[in-house]
């Protein structure tokens, strides 16, 4: 295969870098055939697409779409301007709204973690049920579990000390919040109380304590 | 350079982790650098009784697959500064490693320990395959049961195929009161069924039960599984110690009771 068409991935789109030393029809008929060759592995996704290495017309930009979409599975729902400057704007605006929809918002989870099963969430989660020991639920914001905590839990995954973990029957194996960790004592308690608590980052440290009003006072989202 | 022995059995249930877990505490108490690597994807144990589950940050995979050093995935034990644990995941199955990374893996350690234990899985699947692979020499479990003895018989002749004939043999759980009504093989039965030397052999020990509960290996213990297990260390180590006859066993746990009983 010659490199006149070379794909690259991004996060949400493809850039075709495209040579500009052959003639436009050659060069439609190898945009055709990679993306021929490639389809199957391209699936059927919605992509943006970036052309780069070659000025093309805009309506040579919408022909070589037309070549795709019909050489392949693949959607190409828009065609982006190669400006580094203007990517730099949208991931940052992207990011931005990403992070504030982890803190803030939440989906629930109904039945109880087993060992080995893992639960990992972009945003906080909400359990109903137990996780158990040597399951493990990590979430990039908060955790609750309406049950018992005896298993792993990991709030604040991407490195947020904000993030905290309830239990209504907290004897978790290992928690961590943000790059922290903090394990189980060797010995176990002789007369554990089941009763709500919650675990929090303070200064490097995680504590646990039961959750009454001025502990849920100093909870920031 | 130090040595990789392998615990297996073929059956589940017998006592390989238990043993594993006792056998390498018992050499580090005996002065040796020690790692016991749990090699049951899927179904970890070894931590548990050891007491070192709430430690886990990294894991036999995870080494595997370079996602962390070596050094970051072993686990110190809480009693003897010289015992490591490499435990296993609990997410991922037997088909995350090969055989091939296992052995490169027991290679590496073998540098700066004495001895690398490896807790195998029951059966002969792909578990048994990397368990095995780095193998210098094995220790089978088996209890004085026939299923059981038909399956070490398996696992040594699958060992054998393999080239590791450095071969020993563990019976446990033994009663001896079963074995003197002629209700239970004895260990001079299992050896005769198996033709393998026998390093060891364990009682039935209601102590064990508590020991892995409460996730502190027994050995070196008053306990009689306790004696038992280092003697067995004391043997891996190439020292001559006496075997404990049944009936001696016996009477000594007469004794035993005798004394609880006056006070």
């Amino acid at each position: 295969m010659k490199n006149t068409v070379v794909m690259k991935g991004t996060r949400s789109g493809i850039i075709l870098v495209l040579d500009d030393k052959i003639s436009y029809d050659e060069l439609k008929l190898d945009v055709a055939e990679k993306f021929r060759t490639s389809a199957e592995f391209l699936g059927a996704a919605q992509k943006a697409i970036t052309f780069q290495g070659r000025r093309l017309t805009e309506a040579q930009k919408l022909e070589l779409v037309d070549v795709i979409h019909r050489h392949c599975n693949l959607n190409i729902v828009c065609i982006m301007e190669d400006d580094p400057a203007m990517e730099q704007a949208f991931r940052q605006s992207m990011e931005r709204t990403l992070i504030e929809k982890e803190a803030n918002s939440g989906q629930f989870f109904k039945g109880s973690l087993r060992s080995g099963q893992v639960l990992d969430v972009e945003t906080s989660i909400i359990i109903i049920g137990d996780v158990k020991p040597g399951a493990k639920v990590v979430s990039k914001g908060n955790i609750i579990i309406l049950g018992a905590l005896k298993g792993n839990a990991y709030a604040g995954a991407d490195g947020n000390t904000n993030a905290f973990v309830v239990a209504l029957d907290m004897q978790p194996i290992q928690i961590r919040i943000a790059d922290t960790i903090a394990r189980s004592p060797d010995k176990p308690e002789r007369n554990h109380l089941k009763e709500t608590k919650i675990a929090f980052w303070l200064e490097g440290n995680i504590y646990i304590e039961p959750l009454d009003k001025d502990v849920m006072n100093d909870i920031r989202l | 350079m130090g040595e990789v022995i392998v615990i297996t059995s073929g059956k589940g249930g017998v006592g390989k982790t238990t043993t594993t877990a006792n056998v390498g505490t018992g050499l580090a108490m005996l002065g040796k650098k020690v790692v016991l690597i749990d090699t049951d994807i899927g179904l970890r144990n070894l931590d548990v009784v050891m007491g070192l589950e709430n430690r886990i940050v990294y894991t036999l995979v995870d080494v595997v697959e370079n996602t962390c050093r070596i050094k970051q995935a072993l686990i110190k034990d809480k009693r003897y500064p010289n015992l490591y644990l490499l435990p296993s995941a609990q997410t991922k199955d037997k088909t995350a490693v090969s055989p091939e990374q296992m052995k490169k893996l027991a290679d590496e350690l073998r540098d700066e320990f004495d001895y690398i234990l490896m807790d195998c899985p029951a059966g002969i699947e792909q578990g048994f395959k990397n368990a095995i692979a780095g193998a210098d020499r094995a220790l089978i479990v088996t209890t004085p049961e026939v299923s059981a003895v038909r399956d070490a018989d398996r696992i040594i002749g699958l060992l054998d195929a393999n080239d590791i004939r450095d071969n020993h043999l563990i019976v446990n759980r033994l009663r001896t009161d079963m074995v003197r009504e002629g209700n239970m093989l004895s260990s001079e039965d299992v050896v005769e069924l198996l033709g393998i030397d026998l390093i060891g052999v364990v009682p039935d020990d209601e102590q064990i039960v508590i020991a892995t509960n409460t996730g502190e290996p027994l050995v070196g213990s008053e306990a009689k599984a306790g004696k038992a297990y280092m003697n067995i260390c004391k043997r891996v180590l190439g020292e001559e110690v006496p075997f404990l006859d049944l009936e001696e066993t016996k009477s000594f746990f007469e004794k035993f009771k005798a004394i609880f009983k006056k006070s």
